[in-house]
Order: structure tokens, then C-alpha cells, then sequence
């Protein structure tokens, strides 16, 4: 069967405990920190005061430093290259070779850089590895966000694997029909196009199948909707979502007064 | 007791000019099994829409005559009170799965969140829907990871679970293999037996002749044909007409015309078949 879009991972930890919303002001403020704080150690101290420990809590450890080796550190580092060469910065020249000049303070501009998004992804990462996303959306639901906006979000993840599914019988279908799609780009670009009706017009028609489907299950009925499953939200989930809110207000406020 | 009564249903889909149902007068007792067979095109699926209120509350369109299913009333009720009483199924599994929910539990129970039954309630509504419907092994798996078979049986414990008064199905069983189709007429055939009223448009005659305590055959959006399933899967009417028939029928037709053929009653079914061959 198809993968799901999802990174959740199910284990009996305090992370997954915590309320969705806790965890996603935590990412967020992680995040925030990152990018707002004057210093270039900041990003360093939280990968390793915050982002690992909060893995090793979570029970994660093994899936982030997965996702670090083979998604984080290549994009960071394909970054930190691409600024340091191209974005010169006045001041100590490092070398010379050709148009390219890479200055100290353009290196160090850019590590500083690289560093905060590996903060911000790695962040995030964690999050998603510990948060349902039902449980995210029926907690936002139950907060005020709309309803059919959460079904939106949370049916594409698990529509696009299907559709990925679909996609390849219809290929393997007008395929055995003679379909090219083994040759040259541009051959194969052209002969995609008999493969759009059939994506396409489908698609249309289950639209129309599925709104009956859900409606026929009281998805906009207008009665107050409950749910299955119970989010916790503790006073501790309250305690760390205002800590964070103050942590933020005070590195805006800092940045602000110290630049 | 009639739990539906149509009475000179007209309709006609937005942006059409030809209506698709004509002058429907149909009704149909509380525990009764009602089976609906027609050509493609006939009006089928959009008589099923109309027991379930989706027409008119859904696609819009003109309708006329009076429309009744479980003390509602077409013109004075909501799509939302309709959802609560008349719980409809349709063809393709794969569309019927919400997509909000990553386990078959949560898919159950999506609808009873929707109407805001509370959580209490909840959990057992779900258990003894999947225990009627056979699916109670399936609870945790993903409702993507499932066959056809299991996909439509997901599919028809989630409607039941909301409880409803009449069950609507549009030919459940037409994209499922033979061994889904089994599933499937198994679940029906329980919940008909438990005094669920049931309407069901299907092509598959030899099951209808097993199960419906009646069949009615539309023809362009007309009704041509009311009463037992004996009587109307063998009519001469359906093969003038175009419908689909069961290849015993035909075989005991063809027989009967040599003369090998010697009861009044011509079979649905291969035992029908069979025990009038030994005759
Ligand atoms: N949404 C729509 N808008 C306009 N016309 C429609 C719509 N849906 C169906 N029709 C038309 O109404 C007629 C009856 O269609 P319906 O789907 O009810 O037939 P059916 O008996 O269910 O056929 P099938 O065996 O193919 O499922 C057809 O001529 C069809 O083209
Ligand atoms: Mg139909």
C-alpha cells in the first residue's frame, strides 16, 4: 500500500502527550528565537538544549537524525555554499577564483544563516513526528479554526498518495496501449497529455461523489460537533505556551533595544 | 406502514431539459427490502438521491409531486434532518472514505462527531456497527489500506452507525469482485433480516431474486414493472426493453421455445435452473 503524506510517529512519550497547540507554539518559538536572536551562537545552543533533548524526550532521536543526514544538512549546506560564494559582503577577502570572492564576513553571514534553518526545520521536523495531524486539526477545530478548512488540509495528505496511486494505472494502462513514456523529455512531455482526461475528468466526478459522501455523514450539519477522541490540554500545556509567548516577546524586545 | 411514499415524482437536473424521473408513485413498507433494477441512464442513482434528499437539497433542480421517507417531507426539511433518518451508500468505495481520518475507527465514528454525539456514546455506537457489519478486526487499519470489499463495508458501517430509519444503497457491488459483492450481500442480507427498510438499485438479478421482497424496473424514468422478484426478473417486458437479465432466464427461455422447458415460471437463479430442469 501506499505511504501516507504523515511523519507521525506513534510512542508513549511527554512529547506526544503535550497539547498539539503547546507543540506547535514550542516549534514555533524555537523558530522565532532563531531567527530574532542577535547572536550567531543562539541556533547553536538550541539544537542542543532544545531540539535534541525535546528528540530524545519525544522518543524521535533515531527518525530526526534520519531526516537530519539526509534532508537538513544537504539543503543547509547547499545554502551556506550558495550565500558564502555569491552574496559578497564587504570586508577580509578569503580568496580569489575567477568572479567569485567569498569575503570572512559573507562566510560567517552565511553559516549564521545555514545554522537557523537547520534550527527551523529541525524544529519542525520534531513536531510533526510527534503530533497526529488529526490531533492538530481536531484540537485547531475545537479552538475556532473551520472546520472544512482542517478536512481540507488533512484529506490532501492522505488524497495525493492516492492520486500518485491512480496516476501510475492510468500510465501503466495507456502504456499498454502503446503509450511512450520510457523516451526523449520532450516525446514523453507530449505523450502525457492523454493521460490528463482521464486524471482530470475523474477527479471532477469524484468531487462531486465525495461532497455527497461526507454530507451524507452531517459534515455540514449544523449542530455543535463533538469528538472521538480527547485532546489533553493540561495546566503544564498552558504554562509552556505562555513561557514561550513570553520568551518571544522578550527576544523581539531585545532585538529591538540591542540593535 | 409505508415509510416511503412518492407521489407523482417529477424531476428535472439544472441546466436539462428532459425529466429524469416522470411521474414516480412508489411506495414502500416499514421492513421492507426493496430491490430497483434499470438500463444505464434509467434514473437509478437519481432515485436513490431522492429517498436520501440529495434530490433536491443537493443538485438543485425542479421537482414536483410530493416526496415522504420516514415522516419527512421533501419541501418542509433540510439535507441535515434527511442525513439523520435515511442513510445512503453508493457505488465506488474508494469515494466514500472521508479522507478526514487515518483509522477505520475514526472513519466510523466521523459522522457521529459531525451530528455532536458525545464522546461517551460514541465508542459503543461504533463497536456495534462494526460487529453487525463483520469489520470489528479492521478498527485500527488505515481505510486506504483496505480491499474494495472492505473499503464498501467500511463504507456502510459508517452510515449505519449514524442509525438510520431507511438504507439506500446504489448498486453497492458494481465495482467490487465476486468475493467483495459476497461481503457486501452478506452485510445487506443481516441488516434486512434485522428489519432495516432497504432500498437497493442493483444490476446483479440472481442475488436480487435471493434477497428483495420486491422489485421494481425503471425505463426512462418511468416505472414498468412492480411486484415479486419471480415475477419481474422473468418478465418478457425486460427484454424488449433492454435490461440486464440472468442467463438462466434466457437459457429457460430458449429451452421453453424447444419445449424442454415445462413449468409456467421461468428462473432467476441456478437453482431455480436446476430444479426445473429436473422436473
Ligand atoms: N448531475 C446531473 N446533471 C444532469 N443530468 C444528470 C445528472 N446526473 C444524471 N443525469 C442524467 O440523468 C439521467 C439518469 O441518470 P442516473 O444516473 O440516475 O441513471 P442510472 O440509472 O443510475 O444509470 P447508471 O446505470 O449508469 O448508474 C441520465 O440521462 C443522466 O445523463
Ligand atoms: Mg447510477
Amino acid at each position: 500500500m501506499q505511504e501516507r503524506l504523515s511523519f507521525y510517529k506513534k510512542r508513549e512519550s511527554a512529547v506526544h502527550r503535550l497539547n498539539p497547540l503547546s507543540k506547535l507554539t514550542l516549534a514555533l518559538g524555537i523558530v522565532f528565537v532563531s531567527f530574532l536572536s542577535p547572536y550567531y551562537w543562539t541556533p547553536h545552543l538550541l539544537i542542543l538544549f532544545a531540539v535534541i533533548p525535546l528528540s530524545l524526550l519525544g522518543k524521535v532521536l533515531r527518525e530526526y537524525i534520519n531526516a537530519m543526514l539526509r534532508l537538513i544538512l544537504p539543503t543547509a549546506g547547499f545554502l551556506f555554499i550558495m550565500q558564502a560564494l555569491f552574496q559578497p559582503l564587504e570586508g577580509v577577502e578569503l580568496f580569489r577564483f575567477g568572479f567569485l570572492h567569498p569575503t570572512q564576513e559573507s562566510v560567517l553571514f552565511a553559516f549564521a544563516n545555514a545554522t537557523r534553518i537547520v534550527v527551523m526545520v529541525s524544529s519542525f521536523t520534531i513536531f510533526l513526528l510527534t503530533t497526529h495531524p488529526n490531533e492538530l486539526m481536531t484540537d485547531l477545530t475545537r479552538r475556532g479554526l473551520p472546520g472544512q478548512f482542517a478536512y481540507v488540509i488533512i484529506s490532501t495528505l492522505q488524497i495525493i498518495p492516492q492520486m500518485q496511486a491512480k496516476a501510475q494505472t492510468i500510465i501503466a494502462a495507456q502504456r499498454s496501449r502503446g503509450l511512450d513514456t520510457e523516451s526523449t523529455f520532450f516525446k514523453r512531455a507530449g505523450s502525457l497529455i492523454p493521460l490528463v482526461g482521464p486524471l482530470v475528468f475523474g477527479s471532477l466526478v469524484e468531487v462531486e461523489e465525495r461532497a455527497i459522501a461526507i454530507e451524507a455523514r452531517g459534515f455540514t450539519s449544523t449542530r455543535v460537533k463533538t469528538s472521538l477522541n480527547s485532546i489533553p490540554d493540561t495546566n503544564k500545556d498552558k504554562l509552556i505556551r505562555w513561557s514561550l509567548i513570553v520568551i518571544i516577546i522578550v527576544t523581539l524586545a531585545s532585538r529591538i533595544w540591542l540593535s | 406502514m409505508a415509510i416511503v411514499n412518492l407521489q407523482n415524482v417529477t424531476y428535472r437536473y439544472p441546466l436539462t431539459d428532459e425529466s429524469v424521473l416522470k411521474n414516480i408513485n412508489l411506495q414502500v413498507d416499514e421492513g421492507e427490502f426493496l430491490a430497483v433494477i434499470g438500463p444505464n441512464g434509467s434514473g437509478k442513482s437519481t432515485l436513490c438521491y431522492t429517498l436520501a434528499g440529495f434530490v433536491p437539497h443537493f443538485f438543485k433542480g425542479e421537482i414536483s409531486g410530493s416526496v415522504e421517507v420516514a415522516g419527512l417531507e421533501s419541501s418542509a426539511s433540510t439535507l441535515d434532518e434527511w442525513v439523520m433518518n435515511v442513510g445512503l451508500a453508493f457505488q465506488n468505495p474508494f469515494n466514500q472514505i472521508s479522507g478526514a481520518k487515518f483509522t477505520v475507527f475514526e472513519e466510523i465514528a466521523f459522522g457521529l462527531e459531525n451530528i455532536g454525539v458525545p464522546r461517551e456514546e460514541m465508542k459503543p455506537r461504533v463497536e456495534d456497527a462494526m460487529k453487525l457489519t463483520g469489520i470489528t478486526d479492521l478498527a485500527d487499519r488505515s481505510p486506504y489500506s483496505l480491499s474494495g470489499g472492505q473499503q464498501q463495508r467500511v463504507a456502510l458501517t459508517s452510515i449505519l452507525v449514524m442509525q438510520p430509519k431507511v438504507l439506500v444503497l446504489d448498486e453497492p457491488t458494481s465495482q467490487l469482485d465476486p468475493i467483495g459483492t459476497r461481503e457486501v450481500f452478506g452485510v445487506i442480507r443481516t441488516l434486512a433480516e434485522k428489519g432495516m427498510t432497504v432500498i437497493l438499485a442493483e444490476h446483479k438479478v440472481e442475488w436480487i431474486a435471493n434477497f428483495a421482497d420486491r422489485v421494481i424496473a425503471l425505463h426512462e424514468g418511468q416505472i414498468i414493472l412492480d411486484g415479486l422478484p419471480g415475477e419481474v426478473l422473468t418478465s418478457d417486458i425486460l427484454l424488449e426493453k433492454g435490461f440486464g437479465i440472468s442467463r438462466y432466464t434466457s437459457v429457460a427461455r430458449k429451452a421453453r421455445a424447444i419445449g424442454l422447458w415445462k413449468n409456467s415460471n421461468l428462473p432467476v437463479t441456478l437453482d431455480e435452473a436446476v430444479d426445473g430442469f429436473k422436473r
